[in-house]
């Protein structure tokens, strides 16, 4: 009996698994132990993890540190994997022409035209034509309802209101005649005064009808067809609000302008493209089809993307000491979405959804320093280390452990920083692909769109389903069950949307619903991991031939998610083929497959080396 | 029979106030300020509320819980003698208060009673 312990450096866990190998080549497989990876996979700062592991696994295997014969590890080589996002359009409002941020309680309902005039000028106003009136900051509400009230008596008609403070309802409740009133506008004494103006607030549940029209706002301001193209943008950018200020002043604008982001060259082992990141992630990663398999990368320097490649070079060059000029990108995604971005020149807060490409990078090398990192092992647990195969070869060993799994099989390891996956044909040949984007890069979709700039609960809402507190005694989950607690929920959580983790619910601190939140969650999962998996079978696949895979065995941290491994299922369902999580030795679940596939490699080496031990 | 029954009930609704936001508070005059505040709180999310003195010396949190009770929105808010502020909600325990503030919070805490009541997120107080 000879006991072994075979371990898995992997980007963010390291795994191990115990075994005892009979003369005859049986092995029985005694315990698994898992650990996080000290330090960047594959270096000598693993030792740490693996020590702590290899000890877990023996004690719970209930074998003596002593009796261990060889610790196998994998050609474990480092992959580093960078995200950068470049937003790539901007909306800026220029003269503060309009307002159109969504108070929680504006006041009054209607629509309101006339000159803007300040709260103190009202009462040497001369009587006549109509006015909007605007109430600076800490002006009390029952002051400016009096002054408004004591205009209107004198003949000067206020048609509307804009507001500091949160105090809209207070005002319009005091008015003699009622005006919409538009409240919570932080930065009011930069409403230009003197202007014709509109103020429109939609009854409660309605959304404005005449300032998100452009014919609306041409009405309101006799404006020519020319000027109400100028106005147009106005109008679309006001489409949903219940309340808005249109301000006409002479050079007013709105605009949507496109950043220039800089371009990104890929090179091929045959052709070199250029690609204009702001043309979008389908743009690109038409050209990378184009040119793969891609030898290397580059962003344009002084963007995102550069300076994303250039740290990604820069941290692979220092682990390896290899030379930056010699890292090579091995493999981009890039990924449109929208980050929620604080409108330039906005009197309110406002905010608009401005389009943006993620793009993750990935570099690999094959010169991993595992020789140093086994000598250090060595010297540390004074027992013999081996250099198993390659991850891949093992990961798929591992994999057919999996009851009901058969040749010829694929794997598809969803990690933090890469997706990886590996195909084996019935000869026993594997074919092998590293893709850049997983599931960090989910998170940072999460977090942008979301517009949570908390990294930490972007990966909650990943991994754990939401709820809303519906009462301090009960939540409603996503699919429309309800839970019912016997303690009150705390006050921050009451009405708000949460995220059920396994260390308890924690709000999450935004205006969105659950439905959005839940949208964009799977979105992100879709577009990174379905898009990699369909990328990477296509890569593997015998010529290409996604159909000619059996089996799939999804692997990997992202196979724990509650839907991802349903999301990757329902997309290759179409090719027919088998998928699912994988399940090694029937006992693991979507763990331990590198490790478990080292101790079954270097079982049948030794077995063929030694026919006749096998034999006896 | 029945129809007595009936006309009971209708009797009986009569006589019942329309459901409101029940504030019970000590009278005293540094208070006429905070309670300005907090129907302005109130109001300005369109709530209704009805405010009540209250003779015996008790803490925020208590004269909260039993103007809570008192409410049909099952809401109610405490003034005490200095001015401090407590919302409580009758389905609560009576110990464990939804939020308590200082004088300063009197606005922001009527704008929380309220949105207790429509069941929204409370608004963050600047005090």
């Amino acid at each position: 009996m000879t006991l072994v312990v075979g371990v898995d450096i992997g980007n963010s866990t390291t795994e191990a698994c115990a075994a005892e190998i009979g003369e005859d080549g049986l092995i029985t497989y005694l315990a698994g132990a898992l650990a996080r990876t000290t330090g960047v996979k594959g270096t000598t700062e693993n030792v740490a993890g693996v020590v702590e592991v290899v000890r877990d696994a023996l004690a719970a295997a209930g074998r003596a540190p002593a009796d261990l014969d060889t610790i196998l590890i994998n050609e474990a080589t480092p992959v580093i994997s960078g995200l950068a996002m470049e937003t790539i359009t901007e909306t800026i409002i220029t003269e503060s022409t309009m307002i159109g941020h969504n108070p929680d309680t504006p006041g009054g309902a209607g629509l309101g035209v006339g000159t803007t005039v300040s709260l103190g000028e009202l009462p040497g106003r001369a009587p006549g034509s109509p006015v909007i009136c605007v109430v600076g900051a800490g002006v009390d509400y029952e002051r400016a309802a009096g002054d408004i009230n004591a205009a209107t008596a004198r003949g000067v008609p206020v048609t509307g209101a804009i507001v500091h403070g949160d105090d809209a309802n207070l005002i319009a409740n005091r008015l003699r005649r009622p005006i919409p009133v538009v409240d919570e506008v932080t930065l009011v004494e930069k409403v230009p005064l003197g202007m014709p103006a509109a103020v429109e607030v939609a009854e409660p549940g309605r959304t404005i009808r005449t300032l998100s029209n452009s014919y609306g706002i041409a009405t309101v301001f006799q404006l020519d067809p020319e000027q109400t193209r100028m106005i147009a943008p106005v109008a679309r950018a006001l489409v949903g609000n219940r309340s808005a200020v249109v301000v006409r002043t002479p050079t007013g604008d709105i605009t949507d302008r496109r950043i220039p982001a800089g371009s990104l060259t890929l090179i091929g082992e045959t052709a070199r493209r250029v690609v204009k990141v702001d043309a979008g992630a389908e743009e690109i990663m038409a050209t990378l089809r184009g040119v793969r398999p891609l030898a290397d990368a580059a962003g344009e320097p002084g963007t995102h993307v550069g300076g994303m490649f250039a740290r990604v070079r820069d941290t692979m060059s220092e682990l390896t000491a290899m030379p930056v000029g010699e890292v090579r990108i091995k493999d981009v995604l890039a990924v449109d979405t929208f980050v929620p971005q604080r409108v330039t020149g906005g009197l309110a807060g406002e905010f608009a959804l401005e389009n943006a490409v993620a793009l993750a990078a990935m570099v690999r090398t094959s010169r991993g320093p595992m020789e140093r990192l086994a000598a250090r092992l060595r010297a540390e647990l004074g027992v013999r280390v081996l250099i198993g195969g390659v991850e891949a070869d093992m990961a798929v060993l591992g994999a057919l452990t999996t009851p009901g799994v058969g040749r010829p099989v694929a794997i598809l390891d969803l990690g933090g920083g890469s997706t990886d996956a590996a195909v084996t044909t019935a000869r026993g040949q594997v074919e092998s692909v590293h893709l850049a984007g997983a599931g960090d890069l989910v998170t940072s979709l999460i977090d942008s769109e979301l517009g949570l700039e908390n990294p930490g609960l972007a990966e909650e809402i990943k991994k754990f389903p939401l709820a809303k507190a519906e009462s301090f005694f009960h939540i409603r989950m996503e699919d429309g069950t309800a839970r019912f607690f016997d303690e009150p929920l705390p006050p921050d959580a009451f009405a708000r949307v949460l995220v059920l983790t396994d260390t308890g619910m924690h709000p999450i601190p935004t205006r969105h619903t659950m439905e959005k939140i839940r949208q964009v969650r799977r979105a992100a999962k879709e577009r990174v991991f379905v898009v990699n998996a369909l990328r990477a079978l296509e890569q593997v696949a015998p010529r290409g031939n996604v159909r000619q895979i059996g089996f799939v065995v999804v692997l990997g941290g992202s196979a724990l998610d509650f839907e991802i491994p349903d999301m990757i299922a329902q997309a290759v369902a179409e090719f027919g083929i088998v998928s699912g999580t994988g399940n090694i030795r029937g006992t693991e679940g979507p763990r331990n497959a590198v490790a478990t596939g080292l101790v079954a490699h270097y079982t049948a080496a030794r077995t063929a080396e030694e026919p006749a031990h096998a034999l006896g | 029979m029945l129809s007595g029954d009936l006309h009971d009930r209708r009797a009986d609704r009569e006589k019942r106030t329309r459901p409101t936001v029940v504030v019970r508070y000590r009278p005293v005059p540094a208070n006429r300020r905070c309670l300005r505040e907090l129907g302005a709180g109130l109001e300005e999310e369109g709530v209704p509320f009805r405010a009540e003195p209250v003779g015996e010396d008790s803490t925020a949190r208590e004269l909260a819980y039993g103007a809570a009770l008192a409410s049909d929105l099952d809401v109610g808010v405490g003034v005490d003698a200095a001015g401090n502020t407590c919302v409580h909600h009758a389905k609560l325990p009576p110990e464990v208060p939804a939020l308590a503030g200082p004088p300063s919070a009197a606005r922001g805490m009527g704008h929380n009673a309220a949105r207790l009541v429509v069941g929204i997120p409370f608004k963050t107080i600047d005090q």
